[in-house]
């Protein structure tokens, strides 16, 4: 067993105290940014790249998956309690998530969010000690043709967000597309929708889009209806400090694993991103459930699946970039950067020449992993209480900390201007019953859809076979068929056999 | 060269990145600062990240902002000339003073080891011959990797309106495409794509250096008959309107910083070439660059979406309909089953069943936007701790107003708080 063996080493060079804290560090930084809207885990090691050029390699590494992994687990604590998601992998926890917490139920939802997220990334962090190089090596097979049929695959995952009226849950899905037309078209360059206003080239940045719909919509639409019956007496009232309740483990450990083995394959591919995965288990829960009708309401595995797939999703992305030195998010994106600053090539050859340095930094991802939950998990109750803070008081820090996140972006003021506008859309909408995270979706997913069926038949030459002449392209297709319309079909076949 | 001890230190130089972090320009704007502080060229110094559209926002921040202000540079390169094409941007590079050429990086094109095109000879031939069936796979529309391929078409005297060229959003998924032999051929600047080839998966046809490099066996385009000489070079330019006294301290500075030992080490350590070139030949080399990206993104026609198969086709058509449709549907939908008008408000049940608010329902929302509103105003003239104060306040007037002292004092507290972790501790620059 050469990786254990190496993998030994790696704990040996991990465990020193210089090094622990260096992950503790790290750790504690991705919490903090993972719980601020706007800042993300790419933002943080970017700007801390200079300062950390004089320090030792392993150590810089080491903090910087602390704050990867750490980014992952804080996410969750805002979307859960605030409704205001801090990453995009965390939209999905928002749902349920929320409802939990406005039940009183938040300290049950972040633990079971913190668990989940500690398995999978225990189980993720394991799997890409054993199998990054061939699961790097599958993700190329994945061209345009594959990558469109998965976008495929996760748009149906609407159909379980529908909400009340599908009228109105396809209006938020066409909004979402729609924005998402805006800015300059990727395969020719083109200019989109922009109205001549050059900060709308680069399209509306989800990041806006996600804190302005939940953060500010929430808070508006809460002063609104801040005089009926539900606003002023919705004082929310903690009935389980305890945390999980023995139902809420029995439905929580499945989800966690299932959400681990959607997460972790569909991190390694490089268009992956969290978002698909998390919404692929969201979905596959709500769809696997006996109490289907619980979802949107509070269900605890609508949160444990896709918090396990979002961490799962994060170690999935190191395997390509380990490997093959393919970065397919924004974050392994500046961890190639940083490898190449203290003059590294990730890649095939990085085992080879540097395995002190991998091997160590794996080692860390399991120590960091075990810190989170130790960090975490005491926390819970404290964070929880973040519901009683006076809503004055708590909306005014929201606004803030949402226009502060909004701006610091891209450093634009026409973005703070979106972020208000979305935010009085994402209120009406709410108002007028139509759901939001449709929208999410389709500015997500429209354009990477759209993208990859433009590349797979300008590569075919205009030919539209190659999404069903290549199998895992095809495979896609047929589940998304499948995942459409097999409920309906299931249902009308077991009732007819049981009348 | 002046000795670095004749050099007036520049005080609080500012370096402007175009660009998000982690991208070539961030990384070139974060080791000038690196290196000017470490060899005593410079104090204070401090990065800005700018970015969007492929640097042409900051550009115009640039002008717009810094017209005459003798501590300001900008990082810019060849990428910047095309995206003023395409973007159809109304700035230019004309409109700031160059300063020099920093570094350079060397193109290749590259094919999987398990190809059939052996030789670049080989690959020349199929593409003459149904130049429409090559893929050609790179980075964004309008960038080198493009341009190249146009280049490299226009020199075989095949129509560059002809390449099938296919635009990969960031280095990481043109790297896999290329790897996976997604595409034809690749094509991507030499650092990303060095590992695969030393590591044999991938086998490079030719690179668009004048000469073989030293410790790399690829042969030049030149070398194989396709006379193209070409790189994805990375420069330096001051704001317009700067006295000649700034402009020469600024060039005496970066000519101090090219020859110190630290810029040295920083060079070997990212891969960069050294390409420095200042004054009036930089100057030159930026124009006839202009004139030729201009003209070869002319004709391959990027930025008016004339491309054959990777035309948008009725997409955005197919989606704004959708949406007038089902706007039109859910408006129907509150007819027949009651929306706002008939007296109940319909949210989904997960927000709670939220009946209609009674009483003075526009009073809060009133006092909101009236904080919004000042808050953005303010965002850039104030200040962020007064803004977001203004903002905090009128928001918990909205919920609440019963406690007006208690909540300026919050206010004030947490946006002093927000703004000393924002820009204290995570060094992110806010009004």
């Amino acid at each position: 067993m050469d990786a254990f063996e190496a993998l030994r080493s790696g704990f040996a060079a991990a465990l020193t105290l210089t090094n622990l804290l260096w992950a503790l560090a790290g750790v504690t930084l991705g919490t903090a940014v993972g719980v601020l809207p706007g800042i993300g885990p790419a933002l943080t090691v970017a700007v801390l790249l200079p300062v950390t050029f004089t320090l030792d390699p392993i150590s810089a590494f080491i903090m910087f998956g602390g704050i990867y992994y750490g980014a992952m687990y804080g996410g969750s604590t805002t979307s859960i309690l605030l409704n205001t998601p801090g990453e995009t992998g965390s939209i999905a926890t928002a749902i349920d998530g929320h409802v939990m917490a406005l039940k009183g139920r938040g300290a049950a939802a972040l633990t079971t969010a913190a668990i989940g997220s500690f398995v999978a990334g225990t189980l993720a962090t394991l799997a890409l000690t054993l199998f990054a190089p061939p699961l790097a090596d599958m993700a190329l097979r994945f061209g345009p043709a594959e990558y469109f049929a998965l976008t495929v695959l996760a748009f149906t995952t609407v159909a379980v967000l529908l909400g009340d009226s599908v009228v109105r849950g396809l209006f938020s899905l066409f909004l979402g597309l729609a924005l998402g037309l805006v800015g300059i078209d990727q395969l020719t360059g083109e200019a989109r929708f922009s109205f001549g206003i050059p900060q709308l080239l680069d399209g509306i940045d989800v990041v806006i889009l996600v804190i302005g719909l939940f953060a500010v919509g929430e808070t508006m639409f809460q002063a609104w209806s801040r005089r009926s019956p539900e606003g002023e007496g919705g004082r929310v009232t903690l009935h389980q400090f305890t945390g999980m309740s023995r139902d809420d483990w029995r439905r929580s450990w499945k989800p966690w694993l299932r959400g681990t083995a959607i997460g972790f394959p569909l991190g390694v591919l490089p268009v992956g991103g969290t978002v698909i995965p998390t919404f692929l288990s969201y979905m596959t829960e709500k769809r696997l459930s006996d109490h289907p009708e619980e979802f949107g309401q509070g269900a605890i595995e609508a949160v444990a699946g896709p918090e396990a797939a979002n961490n799962a999703a994060a170690a999935g992305v190191l395997a390509p970039l380990l490997t093959l030195g393919l970065p397919s998010s924004a974050t392994a994106a500046i961890m190639l950067a940083a490898f190449q600053q203290y003059g590294l090539q990730p890649g095939p050859l990085l085992f080879a020449s540097r395995p002190d340095l991998v091997w160590t930094l794996i080692a860390s991802l399991y120590i960091g992993n075990v810190m989170l939950l130790v960090l975490n998990l005491p926390l819970v109750g404290v964070w929880a209480r973040v519901m009683l803070v006076p809503r004055p008081l708590l909306f005014g820090g929201i606004l803030v900390l949402a226009s502060l996140g909004a701006y610091s972006l891209n450093r634009s003021m026409l973005d703070l201007v979106l972020l208000f506008a979305v935010g009085a859309i994402g209120c009406a909408m709410r108002l007028y019953g139509f759901p939001l995270v449709p929208a999410v979706l389709g500015l997500i997913l429209g354009p990477l859809s759209e993208q990859q069926f433009r590349r797979a038949m300008a590569i075919s030459e205009g030919d539209a076979s190659v999404f069903l002449e290549r199998p895992i392209s095809a495979v896609l297709l047929a589940t998304a068929i499948v995942v459409l319309g097999g409920p309906r079909i299931w249902r009308r076949w077991t009732g007819t056999t049981l009348q | 060269m002046p000795p670095a001890s004749a050099q007036e230190r520049l005080e609080g130089l500012r370096i402007i990145a175009p660009a998000a972090p982690g991208g070539g320009w961030d990384q070139t704007a974060r080791v000038m600062q690196q290196v000017l502080q470490e060899a005593g060229l410079a104090s204070g110094v401090s990065v800005e990240n700018i970015p969007g559209a492929a640097g042409t926002i900051g550009l115009a921040r640039f002008i717009g902002a810094e017209r005459g202000n003798g501590d300001a540079v900008m990082v810019s390169g060849l990428i910047m000339l095309g995206a003023i094409v395409t973007n159809r941007s109304p700035v230019t590079l004309d409109d700031v003073v160059p300063i020099a050429r920093l570094t350079g990086e060397y193109e290749v094109l590259a094919v999987p080891a398990g190809s059939p095109f052996r030789t670049l000879a080989d690959f020349l031939e199929a593409f003459k011959a149904r130049p429409e069936s090559i893929s050609w796979g790179g980075g964004s529309a309008g960038g080198s990797d493009q341009i190249l391929a146009g280049l490299i078409a226009q020199a075989v005297r095949v129509a560059p309106s002809r390449v099938n060229y296919i635009a990969f959003s960031g280095g990481g998924e043109s790297l896999s495409a290329i790897l996976g032999g997604q595409v034809s051929v690749g094509v991507n600047g030499l650092a990303e794509l060095a590992p695969h080839i030393s590591g044999g998966t991938l086998r490079a046809l030719a690179i668009s250096s004048g000469g073989r490099l030293a410790g790399l066996d690829i042969p030049t385009l030149r070398e194989q008959g396709v006379d193209v000489e070409f790189e994805n070079w990375r420069s330096v330019v001051a704001p317009p309107g700067i006295s000649d006294e700034d402009r020469r301290r600024l060039a005496e500075t970066i000519d101090a910083m090219v020859h110190s030992e630290p810029w040295r080490r920083a060079l070997e350590q990212y891969r960069w070439i050294d390409r420095y070139l200042a004054g009036d030949d930089y100057a030159r080399f930026a124009d006839a660059e202009e004139a030729r990206v201009q003209a070869i993104l002319r004709e391959l026609g990027t930025g008016r979406g004339e491309r054959s198969f990777a035309d948008a086709g009725p997409y955005p058509l197919f989606v704004l309909a959708g949406l007038v449709v089902f706007g039109i549907a859910s408006v129907l939908s509150f007819r027949r089953h009651g929306g706002p008008d008939g007296g109940v408000l319909i949210a989904p049940a997960r927000w709670g069943a939220v009946a209609r608010p009674t009483g003075r329902v526009w009073q809060p929302i009133a006092v909101l936007a009236v904080g919004i509103l000042i808050h953005l105003t303010l965002a850039e003239r104030a200040g962020f701790i007064v803004a977001a104060a203004a903002l905090f306040w009128f928001t918990a007037r909205a919920f609440d107003a019963r406690h007006p002292l208690r909540d300026a004092v919050f206010a004030v507290a947490v946006s002093a708080g927000a703004w000393l972790l924002f820009a204290r501790v995570l060094q992110l620059p806010l009004p």
